[in-house]
Parts: structure tokens; C-alpha cells; sequence
């Protein structure tokens, strides 16, 4: 009896979603969507990064990197690919922690046994960390 | 054995239910022991997708659920602010597919009827240029699609803060403690005998009796006499150790099943496949071809899925109820409060079926029968009342940060878990150290799960805080927790070495079966830790 109730109900949704389509323009929705989630860090990359992607988070956290080049800003750069580049949904709320120089990335990249780019791993988070 | 104890109530099972009915019944005055047979939600719970989510799928089925779902998924993100976050899926639609575009609006704009109820959004309809450009991921087939929200939630702390709000009011709840048998007097239960972490054995007198144990719900129902039909499903999760993307995605898989790839904190899960389970429930594996069936109806949407890579698995049996003939995938996640005195187990509930989504409903009906049996009158708070961590608002994570010496992101992890109360974790040891710089995990909160979270072994601490739950997968600090947990339980130098080979060995099951090339590089990391830390055998 349920099922049948909401099938029916269902088709009448239908029904009424059609005749609405017919009768109404569509209008762009996306800008609304990101304005709507910005505040909880949902928002786009764009396609250069996301092809880019799947290298900038093969962070193992062997630690080599720190061996080779230190930190950025207060953060030590295993935690940057490991733990930074993790959660960046949240980066908004920790700034602080990537403000300051930047050690020689290059360097800290040529010893990673994955191949990390360090370099953008390093501006992907800064650039997340800006609300 | 000790002399026995006794309780207006025993509940079996410390998965979310369990715990929910424990609070719930403690807060209304009864006296609770709560048993778990291993950790808390370690079972279905934590195996779960993770998500508080209102049940669109339950409109073609029975709009009612959907309803009562979003209903009590609202009380739920009201009371466990700090450990609920919004997920938003995007619903591709691409050539071929069950349902096309205008359906899936059309279910959409029936399901933002209820989202309000969950304090979610309405939905979007983006073409297939917008869908590109918000996840440049997507499939260049991709006709258009609709967005949904949802709620992600950490399900081992929802469950622990349950146990936790349970105990400060005045249950006591054992974890690592499995009950043997039921204590019956004819056909009546009347208590419980159990055997605890040390292996000694006690009893438990109770008014009534309490079996949430999900899917070994009918195991325990043996030991009354009772029979308990389920027909339990096995589902497993890929897990990626970060986000994928900042949407979650749905795909159809190739039997026409829906995927999910859901968006959590600092980690992707995808999933879940829904098969019959008939095996050991202690003793559930990961099959190849599982993750392969996740891997090929994902990247028809999400080409690139297969650059990326998993950390491990997950794997849990779900307690539907049972039901002849249907799909697995068509069962309902009903739930069912069975009194067993018309079987002639007087004294004895079973709380069955359901979902993570519902669960503080599914206690709150459970303990409505246990107080009806018990003539306790006391109205039901749980909707209302905040979980540990949530009275008040947390402070900036930037001002706690400076304060404590500890990064923001660290902070950031430490009010998901804890809410309000991160800076008591904080004091809890004199140090600013990071544990575990993944996650990140300060030692202060191991230490503070150690002595107040019922942390008995590293995967009670990988459920309660965190660590070892990154990329690393443990290769970086597990030997650290394990001198941490160690120092504060008395564990002697080779306890600690067993441990954290113990741990290292268990996260491999669930490894094993997604580990591609890098994978591997990491898992010889981790392996070459040990055996040169522990000179440990090959």
C-alpha cells in the first residue's frame, strides 16, 4: 500500500514538474550553489588543477622533504602534503599556519620518493586557505 | 566470578543504537549497564557511509521513512553540531541511466519537502557545462544533473558520545566485554553473565534486557529462546585518505545499483556494494572483485577515479530485516522495537534493522517499550539535549591555536571531535606536541582518550581520535600512540611493540585489496618501520 501510494505520489510530482518545465525559462543555478556551500569550503577547482590532482595528494609522509627544505610558515612540509592537503575544506580556519616564506619547494621536491610537486601542493593550500 | 550486580536495565551492543538507547534511558533516570563486545561502533556503525541523511531513496518505497528520517536526522545535527558537517552530492545523468533528468529533478524537488526538516538546502538543477564546471572531474557524457545535501558525521564519535553523555549520567558501559549468555529464570531473562577484557567473568541482574547488537542480533536472541529474522547485507567502502573532490558524486553501478563518492572531512569514502551475508560476522573480508565492481560503475562518471590512491577498506553487515525474494538493494531500512514476552521471553527487547540516520529515534522507541515494561514514567530529551561538547559554541580555532601553541588545522580536527570541550583535552597533558601529523592528533588528546575514552588498544585509539588514519596509515606514528597509550595503561616496552604490530597487521586487512603501486611503496614504509624499529621477523 505504501509502495503504491508513493508511486502515485510520485507521478503526480511528475506530472506537475513537467507542466512547470514547459512554462518556466531554466536560469543558471550554478553561481547560487557555490554561493550557498562557500561557507562550509565547497568550491570549485579548476580543470588544469583538477587533471593535476591525482599527483598533488601522493604524500606518503616518509618525512624527506623537511629533511631537505624546513617549513612554510609555521608548517612543516610532510604535514602540508599529508594533512593540509587533506582536509582543505577547513583551510579557511587555519591561515595562519601557511602565512610567512617559502623554503627552497624544489629542493624539498627532488628527494620525495613519490614525485611530489611540492611547489603546488604549496600554492593549491595557500590558495584555499583565502575564505 | 563477582558476586552479581544489578540494573534496571542491560543493553547489549555498543554500535550507535546501543549507545543511543543507553543515553536515552540513562537520562531518563534508569540505572544502564552497557556491554560491548569489542569497541565502541566498531561494528555496522563504523562501517556505515558515514552520512546523516534523510533517505531519498525511500520515496519510491515510503515517503513516511523518508519523513521520519529527515525529521530525526534535524534532532541529530542539533545536538552533535561539532561532528556534523554538510555534504553536497552532485547526481550526474548520463546517457542510458535508469532515470533521467527530469525524474531525478522531479524526486529532488519531492525530496526538498523534507530537507528543511534536516536543516538542509533545496536542490539545483546545473546543465552539463555548469556540472563541468563545478567538478571538472565529470564525465564529458554527462547530459546534466541535480545536487542534494546530506550530512556527514563521525559515527565512532557520535557513538562514543552517546556512551559518553550515558555514563555522566549515570550508566556504566564496558567495552571489549562480550556477553556469554542470558541469565533466565524459566523463560524470562533476568540478567546477563559476561566476560571482560581480563577474561574474568560476571553477572548482571536486569529488569529487562536490551539486544542491539545489529546483526548478530539473532545470536543473542538464541541465548533467550527467541528467534530473530534478519537478512543481513554486506557492504564495503574504498577509502581515500583525502577529499577527491569538494562535492560528493553519485553513479549508477553496472547492475543499476546508485554509488556514492562521499566527501568527508579529510577523506573520501566510496562506496557501497549490498550483497546477502551469510558468513562469519566476526570475520568479514574484502573480495578484489568488490572493489573492482565500486571502481568500474564510478569512473563511467568520474574518469580519473582510478589515478587515485586508497588507503584501505571497510567492510560491515548491515541488520535489515528480513524479507523473502526481493533484491538486497530494494529492502527497507525499517526498523522493528520487538518485545519477545509473546515468545515467552519475558524481559527481553530487540531493537532491529534501521540505519545510522535514524538511530536516536530507533532509542527513543526502544526505551519507550523498556519503560512501558518497567511502569517508568519519564519523558524522552534526547532530541533536544546536546551531546558532550555542544552546550556551548566553540571559540576561533585561531585564538585556541595561539593560546595552546598548537596550528589551527589541529585545532580544526580537535573541535570536530570534541566540540566545546577541546581545550580541557588540551590540558589534559603538558604538551604541545603533534602526534599524528596527518590527521593531525596532538598527544594531549591521546592522552586524554587513554584516561577518559576507554582506550584499550591502538584501533580503539585510531576510532576514538584519529591517528593513524591519513595517508600514512600509521607508518609515521603509530609507535609513537603506542608509547603514548602505553605509558598511560602500564603497558611494559614489548606490550607496546605487540601493539602497534598488532594494529599494523589489522590495518592490513583492509588494505590489501586496494593497494596499487604507490600503495605499495607505502606499506614496505610501514613495514620497514617495524621490522627495524622491533626487529621484528620478515
Amino acid at each position: 500500500m505504501a509502495r503504491t501510494d508513493s508511486l502515485a505520489k510520485l507521478a503526480w510530482a511528475y506530472g506537475v514538474h513537467l507542466a512547470r518545465r514547459r512554462l518556466r525559462r531554466p536560469r543558471p543555478q550554478l553561481g547560487e550553489l557555490l554561493e550557498t556551500y562557500s561557507p562550509d569550503g565547497i568550491r570549485t577547482i579548476s580543470p588544469a588543477e583538477r587533471e593535476r590532482h591525482p599527483r598533488l595528494v601522493t604524500c606518503i609522509n616518509c618525512g624527506l622533504c623537511a629533511l631537505a627544505a624546513g617549513r612554510i610558515g609555521m608548517t612543516r612540509l610532510p604535514d602540508l602534503a599529508s594533512s593540509y592537503m587533506r582536509l582543505y575544506a577547513r583551510l579557511g580556519d587555519a591561515s595562519s599556519d601557511v602565512a610567512g616564506d617559502s623554503p627552497d619547494l624544489a629542493a624539498a621536491s627532488a628527494v620525495c620518493p613519490v614525485g611530489l610537486p611540492l611547489e603546488e601542493v604549496a600554492a593549491a593550500v595557500r590558495r584555499m586557505t583565502i575564505r | 566470578m563477582t558476586a552479581p550486580s544489578a540494573y534496571d536495565v542491560v543493553v547489549i551492543g555498543g554500535g550507535v543504537t546501543g549507545a543511543g538507547v543507553a543515553r536515552d534511558l540513562a537520562l531518563r533516570g534508569l540505572s544502564v549497564l552497557l556491554l560491548e563486545k569489542g569497541d565502541w561502533g566498531a561494528g555496522t556503525s563504523g562501517a556505515s557511509s558515514w552520512m546523516i541523511h534523510g533517505g531519498p531513496r525511500y520515496l519510491e518505497y515510503d515517503w513516511d521513512t523518508t519523513r521520519r528520517s529527515c525529521i530525526d536526522a534535524g534532532h541529530i545535527v542539533t545536538i552533535a553540531r561539532n561532528l556534523v558537517y554538510r555534504v553536497v552530492f552532485i547526481i550526474p545523468v548520463l546517457p542510458h541511466d535508469r532515470n533521467n533528468i527530469e525524474r531525478m529533478e522531479t524526486a529532488m524537488e519531492v525530496y526538498d519537502r523534507f530537507q528543511p526538516l534536516k536543516k538542509a538546502h533545496p536542490h539545483r538543477r546545473l546543465t552539463a557545462a555548469e556540472a563541468r564546471q563545478a567538478e571538472p572531474g565529470l564525465s564529458p557524457d554527462v547530459i546534466a544533473a541535480v545536487t542534494m545535501e546530506e550530512w556527514g558525521v563521525d559515527p565512532h564519535r557520535l557513538v562514543y558520545a552517546n556512551v559518553q553523555d550515558a555514563m555522566a549520567h549515570g550508566a556504566r558501559a564496558l567495552n571489549h566485554t562480550r556477553v556469554t549468555d542470558l541469565i533466565r529464570d524459566g523463560g524470562k531473562v533476568i540478567g546477563v553473565r559476561y566476560r571482560g577484557p581480563d577474561g574474568a567473568t560476571s553477572e548482571a541482574r536486569a529488569r529487562v534486557v536490551v539486544n542491539a547488537t545489529g546483526p548478530w542480533s539473532p545470536e543473542i536472541g538464541t541465548m533467550a529462546g527467541v528467534k530473530v529474522d534478519l537478512r543481513p547485507a554486506k557492504g564495503i567502502h574504498i577509502v581515500y585518505p583525502h577529499r577527491i573532490s569538494n562535492f560528493s558524486i553519485s553513479a549508477e553501478s553496472i547492475d543499476g545499483r546508485d554509488l556514492l563518492m562521499v566527501a568527508h572531512a579529510g577523506f573520501t569514502l566510496l562506496g557501497t556494494t549490498d550483497d546477502d551475508f551469510y558468513g562469519d560476522l566476526d570475520s568479514v573480508d574484502v573480495q578484489e572483485d568488490e572493489v573492482e565492481y565500486l571502481l568500474q560503475g564510478f569512473e563511467r562518471v568520474f574518469p580519473a577515479i582510478r589515478d587515485y590512491r586508497p588507503v584501505r577498506t571497510t567492510t560491515g553487515v548491515r541488520p535489515t530485516l528480513f524479507k523473502w525474494r526481493r533484491y538486497e538493494d530494494e529492502l527497507s531500512r525499517r526498523y522493528e522495537v520487538i518485545d519477545h514476552s509473546a515468545s515467552g521471553a519475558e524481559g527481553f527487547i530487540t531493537i532491529a534493522g534501521g540505519k545510522l540516520s535514524m538511530y536516536r529515534l530507533m532509542a527513543e522507541e526502544t526505551s519507550d517499550a523498556v519503560c512501558r515494561k518497567l511502569g517508568h514514567e519519564a519523558p524522552c530529551t534526547t532530541a533536544t539535549r546536546p551531546l558532550p561538547g555542544n552546550e556551548s559554541d566553540p571559540e576561533p580555532a585561531s585564538d585556541l591555536a595561539s593560546r595552546c601553541g598548537i596550528p589551527a588545522l589541529a585545532v580544526v580536527r580537535l573541535q570536530g571531535r570534541h566540540g566545546s570541550n577541546a581545550e580541557k583535552v588540551l590540558d589534559e597533558a603538558n604538551t604541545a606536541r603533534i602526534l599524528c601529523r596527518c590527521e593531525p592528533v596532538t598527544e594531549s588528546e591521546l592522552v586524554y582518550a587513554a584516561r577518559h575514552e576507554q582506550v584499550g588498544t591502538l584501533a580503539d585509539a585510531f576510532r576514538r581520535v584519529g591517528v593513524a588514519a591519513g595517508p600514512c596509515a600509521g607508518a609515521a606514528c603509530i609507535l609513537r600512540a603506542a608509547e603514548v597509550v602505553g605509558r598511560e595503561l602500564g603497558w611494559s616496552a614489548t606490550q607496546r611493540f605487540d601493539a602497534a604490530r598488532e594494529f599494523v597487521r589489522g590495518a592490513w586487512l583492509g588494505r590489501a585489496p586496494v593497494l596499487p603501486h604507490a600503495g605499495w611503496a607505502q606499506e614496505e614504509l610501514a613495514q620497514g618501520a617495524m621490522r627495524g624499529l622491533m626487529r621484528n621477523e620478515s
